[in-house]
């Protein structure tokens, strides 16, 4: 019992031990150690640096582009092999954490565009197929094959604009979500969806 | 539909930890860590893990931290956190308001006579210096002084267990993995009486 206790007043005492600060000669000869130098880290130290270091914000980034943890998931993994894939091109003193949220977007990016790719065929066969039950209606195969078309057309726009007016018609979104999930500024969303509507205006006689 | 900051929170741990088993098969318990920068004593990294702080060490920078953290919990995964807790209590330490810490510690990596050491060292009260063959005869072995100094600079958590308030018999300062500047630093701020 006494022996897992300081000896409290007797270890305190006159006679408990002084400290003595170190002279000139010793301060300045002392060396800053911080521990022994550390060897080089291999390649899946490596990811997890750089996991530890911007995982969290990257996981963020990713869930509010695609608004889908599995999605985000797939795809923060995909940065990672990205970013680990390119790490030596990224020189000493580059910032770090901007070269990877850009990974990130562009990760995401494809994937937004890909998936409306396939959202544009599964519209198009819907419409088909609702021809094709409704073959009397006239009126609706014609808004059918407008329709067709049109998306058809939205599939042919440049891949952001693209992106912007599937967000904004199909998944009915406000700009600042638009925004939100291209990575881009409100404008630059407000922009894109802006262009594709004048494009796709233009186009038709 | 807006989600609480720490439902998004929540999944975010999730998505990171899994990228961690997939790339790098660390399944464990999540390890926490911050970097507290221009300290008085430089920069230091803080770990956390579920059962109490697992390390604190001065560092040049987060990657050197980072480094030496990963080696040796090489199976847990790293996520970076604010760890407001450890943050203002080293603070509070710092600036002088308060010089001891409530905060637990997690010694279940190291040796028993390592451990009975350090928690020796633990209850040295600041202001207070002890000698090594003190903490040696603490921790059941009286003769093991140059052990206890082993012991000592095996420290994971610095400061919070105050590894720099063990000198020797002589009242030289003996040694410190930190740098003796800074063993020298932190008696003085805790107003240790000087020979």
């Amino acid at each position: 019992m006494a022996s897992s206790e300081w000896p409290g007043r007797a270890f305190y005492s006159p006679f408990a031990i002084r400290y003595s600060p170190l002279s000139r000669s010793q301060r300045t000869g002392v060396s800053e150690r911080t521990g022994p130098e550390e060897p080089a880290l291999n390649q899946t130290d490596r990811v997890a640096v750089l996991l530890a270091k911007h995982g969290l914000e990257l996981a963020r980034h990713l869930r509010r582009l695609v608004r889908d943890d599995d999605v985000a998931q797939d795809l923060l993994q995909d940065t990672m092999l990205r970013a680990h894939r390119a790490l030596t091109r990224l020189g000493p003193g580059a910032n770090e954490r901007a070269w990877l949220y850009r990974i990130a977007t562009n990760v995401a990016l494809n994937h937004l565009r890909d998936r409306t790719r396939e959202r544009g065929a599964l519209e198009r066969h819907g419409r088909e197929l609702d021809v094709a039950r409704d073959s009397d209606g006239t009126d609706r195969d014609e808004a059918a094959r407008r329709r067709t078309t049109l998306w058809r057309r939205i599939g042919a726009l440049p891949e952001r604009q693209r992106v912007a007016i599937t967000l904004r018609v199909a998944d009915e979104l406000e700009y600042d979500d638009i925004a939100a999930r291209m990575g881009c500024t409100v404008e630059a969303a407000r922009a894109n969806v802006y262009q594709a509507t004048r494009r796709l205006k233009q186009e038709v006689p | 539909m807006r989600e609480s900051a720490k439902t998004e929170r929540r999944a975010e741990e999730r998505i990171v930890r899994d990228a961690f088993a997939a790339l790098t098969g660390r399944t464990g318990d999540a390890v926490r860590y911050t970097m507290m920068t221009d300290t008085p004593v430089g920069t230091i990294g803080l770990a956390e893990g579920s059962s109490g702080l697992m390390r604190i060490s001065y560092s040049r920078d987060e990657d050197e931290f980072l480094r030496r953290v990963l080696r040796q919990f090489g199976d847990r995964p790293f996520l970076r956190d604010p760890l407001d807790n450890v943050r203002r209590a080293l603070d509070r330490y710092f600036s002088g308001k308060r010089l001891t810490f409530d905060l637990r510690f997690d010694l279940s990596s190291l040796p028993a006579f390592e451990q009975r050491v350090l928690e020796a060292t633990a209850k040295i009260p600041p202001g207070r210096v002890a000698a090594y063959a003190q903490v040696a005869a603490q921790a059941g072995n009286p003769r093991a002084s140059r052990a206890a100094g082993n012991a000592l600079n095996h420290n994971p958590v610095a400061i919070v267990v105050p590894c720099h308030r063990v000198v020797r018999t002589d009242g030289s300062l003996g040694g410190y993995g930190g740098g003796l500047s800074r063993k020298e630093w932190l008696l003085q701020h805790e107003g240790a009486t000087l020979a």
